[in-house]
């Protein structure tokens, strides 16, 4: 390079520099929890129809299934539940699911770091993973394939199943079973190891309560083409239907989404999953748990069931709502929580979130995130949920979402690099993005869309044409949400 | 220890240090869901073109699309879809992003839209943008280095990006050039660019829903995947389907109903009197919402 052009360089690379700083995520968004008043970080709000309390008992239902959603769970005995492990990634629903408030997603401070110092597990026996930070996302871990005998991974075995974090062995209410902890440092070291942190799940109900025909008919007018944009959706293998919950849009209600939950981040085995989980390789390739890791909890099998005992009026299960099992309380919770509501002036004030929500339309990124889907079916359960828009900034449909967000883990009819569009109201107050909580960076979570075999790159190249203050303005409308 | 307890000794932690993994490659989807393939990989099919840094290339449509001066691909598209949608290739600026160049296609036999061919596709285009656009140009018929097109012109007025779409039809596909910049003299220079472009014209005839079907035999289909699978093969003159091209299947799919079209005879397809080779499209699986 000759001295004279040197400088012309220089103001290259500064103008570069520039730019690149120009748009910032304004960060998780301050001020009321889920842009609700009367919302608090441990009292999220219900339906309004709920609130009101029509039907008449809903709202105990809420209330009891948001107080078992906070249940601390032990393998046998003690206070609160038990039937916790053999294995499992935590001991509570809203430790992981806290952000915003109770339903959320990954808190700022992980609780997964905080087993040992909180008791949950032993020192002797279990050790915190090197990808279970302190302040980084809570995470579940999978290996997308099996492995050899010499430890490498064998590629034409794919697995993809749950790798809890944790295990019981070495609690004091836990016998003599021992096992250890899946060799997560073995994993890492093949390449062989991915993650997804907890899907938030305020307007669980309304998602739920779209009738396949409404979704079909939103996918037959998307229109993606000339953007690159053609997604399916994941069904359901017993019926067909549509499959709609979890990143890979695998399960088709919220009582599977709670019951396969309980059962494999918890190890509680319910109505819904009714035996202890081994791992995946140890279901497959082995002879499933020992024996003496089994009837953990001392009460038989499945440890969450229908509380008969309700009927009878009994101090302990003495209303209508505290007769279902834990699942169906959770579900029920889920069914009837509140999504957020967007902010109309935060971040960047008024103008500014209207004009990135125009934006985020013209250039294409509301073709897969759906900004309203018109509307649910009418409800049995509560009127909030029946004829109702669902604001949730998703299509439901599973993209190719190519090389770089690729997971390797096939989930019903969703392929390794296929991902359910993520909904996005509430997006404005999470702090980590992408289905392994990758980064806490809107913008860094636009551009990961972006990659070899993706259908969200012509749309990335569309922001990537925006001027420096538009694109703050759409990233200031997602902070709104 | 047997070979079972092997496998687990790698899987959970034990006392001594395992021996060093290969890795899983990154960047590589090896696990696929629905996916295309065919029956033989020397028959060109349109997600098999070539992008160099100069040119697209299909042996497919028998393209050649020349990039402009400093414009290359930077991502590959996705798979093709179960309607029947393929990304071919994607173009943009190497420097400051000015733009892109998106080349798909859509198999007219699988559209979900109501068009017959590329002309009724764009109209139908133009007549169905969202109220985030507005139409600058209606659709009109243009010639580009040979070859008819249907153009639109369009704009985001928010945003002040442009589009043109150029549309042409080939081989039972709308194969369209979506050319989008914030700057209009950036579209005309693509516009330029495209003169340079080649084509050929010797795939064999395409007949939507060619149903002289001789002798059909049903795949069974073991597992319930409720997907679609848009399938085209190519008979040849004495009505044997000579290729078969699973535009998006399982594997297992396209095997049972590989070994199922194997059987199948057509009565062959004459034109001018004579049996010519003949390039259809099958629907298997579930019928997609249109």
């Amino acid at each position: 390079m000759s001295r004279i052009q040197q400088p012309a360089a220089f103001a290259v690379g500064l103008l570069l520099i520039s730019a690149a700083s120009a748009q910032t995520d304004p960060g998780v968004r301050a001020g009321a929890v889920n842009g609700q008043a009367a919302a608090t970080a441990t009292s999220p709000l219900p339906l309004a129809s709920v609130t009101a309390n029509t039907p008449q008992g809903v709202l105990e239902f809420f209330a009891d299934g948001l107080d078992r959603f906070q249940e601390v769970d032990n393998v046998s005995g003690g206070t609160g539940g038990t039937g916790l492990g053999p294995r499992f990634n935590f001991n509570q629903c809203a430790a992981c699911h806290s952000q915003p408030t109770f339903g959320g997603s990954s808190p700022a401070n992980n609780p997964e770091a905080a087993v040992i110092s909180a008791g949950i597990v032993s020192a002797g026996t279990n050790s915190i993973p090197s990808f279970i930070t302190a302040n980084g996302p809570t995470r579940e871990a999978r290996f997308p394939f099996f492995f050899n005998a010499n430890g490498t991974a064998n590629t034409a075995a794919p697995n993809g199943g749950v790798e809890d974090l944790y295990t019981v062995s070495g609690r004091a209410d836990a016998g003599a079973c021992s096992l250890p902890q899946p060799s997560f440092a073995s994993a890492a070291a093949a390449n062989n190891l991915i993650f997804r942190i907890p899907t938030p799940v305020f307007g669980a109900g309304l998602v739920e309560n779209i009738d396949d025909s409404t979704l079909l008919n939103n996918q037959s007018a998307q229109g993606g083409s000339g953007l690159g944009i053609s997604g399916t959706f994941n069904r359901n293998g017993n019926d067909g239907t549509i499959a709609r919950f979890g990143w890979k849009a695998q399960n088709k209600s919220l009582q599977l989404f709670a019951g396969e939950a309980y059962n494999v981040e918890m190890g509680i085995t319910n109505e819904v999953f009714p035996q202890d989980r081994p791992l995946p390789g140890e279901e497959v390739l082995g002879n499933g748990l020992p024996a003496n890791c089994l009837n953990l909890a001392k009460k038989g099998y499945p440890e969450d069931i229908t509380n008969f005992a309700a009927t009878t009026g009994s101090d302990q299960f003495a209303t209508n709502a505290s007769i279902p099992s834990d699942v169906v309380a959770f579900s029920m919770f889920m069914k009837l929580l509140a999504p957020p509501t967007p902010s109309p002036t935060t971040p960047g004030g008024a103008t500014s979130i209207s004009h990135g929500s125009a934006v985020f339309n013209s250039i294409g990124c509301s073709v897969c995130h759906t900004p309203t889907i018109n509307s649910t079916q009418a409800s049995n359960v509560t009127p909030s949920l029946g004829n109702a828009p669902v604001n949730a900034f998703s299509d439901f449909e599973i993209h190719h979402m190519g090389t770089g967000l690729n997971d390797n883990v096939s989930q019903g009819n969703a392929g390794g690099d296929q991902f359910r569009t993520a909904p996005l109201w509430g997006v404005g107050q999470r702090i980590f993005f992408l289905h392994d909580g990758r980064t806490g960076n809107l913008l860094t979570a636009i551009r990961a869309h972006s990659s070899n075999g993706s259908e969200a790159n012509a749309v990335v190249s569309n922001f990537n044409s925006l001027s420096a203050a538009s694109q703050q303005d759409v990233l200031n409308f997602l902070r709104s949400l | 220890m047997g070979a079972r307890d092997f496998v687990l000794a790698g899987l959970l932690a034990v006392a001594s240090a395992p021996p060093p993994p290969a890795k899983v490659p990154a960047g590589v989807i090896l696990v696929k869901g629905a996916w295309s393939s065919a029956s033989d990989s020397t028959t060109p099919v349109p997600e098999a073109g070539k992008v160099t840094a100069r040119d697209y290339h299909s042996d497919y449509f028998q393209l050649t699309y020349p990039f402009i001066e400093g414009w290359q691909q930077k991502f590959a598209g996705p798979p093709p879809s179960d309607r029947g949608y393929y990304v071919l290739a994607q173009v943009e600026p190497v420097g400051e992003h000015s733009g892109s160049v998106l080349i798909d296609a859509q198999d007219l036999f699988f559209t979900a839209t109501p068009a017959a061919n590329a002309v009724e596709l764009v109209s139908y285009t133009a007549s169905h943008l969202r109220a985030d656009y507005k139409v600058e140009h209606p659709p009109t018929e243009v010639t580009m280095a040979g070859r008819h097109f249907a153009r639109l012109d369009y704009v985001s007025p928010v945003t002040d990006l442009h589009w043109t779409v150029l549309t042409t039809q080939m081989r039972c596909h709308a194969v369209q050039f979506t050319l989008t910049s914030p700057d209009p003299t950036v579209i005309e220079q693509l516009i330029a660019g495209m003169q340079g472009m080649k084509w050929g014209d010797n795939g064999p005839l395409c007949v939507k829903d060619y149903k002289k079907v001789l002798n059909r035999v049903d795949p069974i289909l073991t597992d319930r995947r409720f997907n679609s699978i848009p399938v085209r093969v190519v008979i040849d003159t004495s009505g044997k389907v000579k290729f078969i091209h699973f535009i998006s299947s399982f594997p297992e799919q396209a095997r049972s109903i590989t070994e199922a079209l194997q059987q199948w005879r057509f009565e062959p397809y004459v034109s001018n009197g004579k049996a010519v080779e003949v390039e259809t499209g099958i629907l298997f699986g579930v019928q997609p919402n249109r």
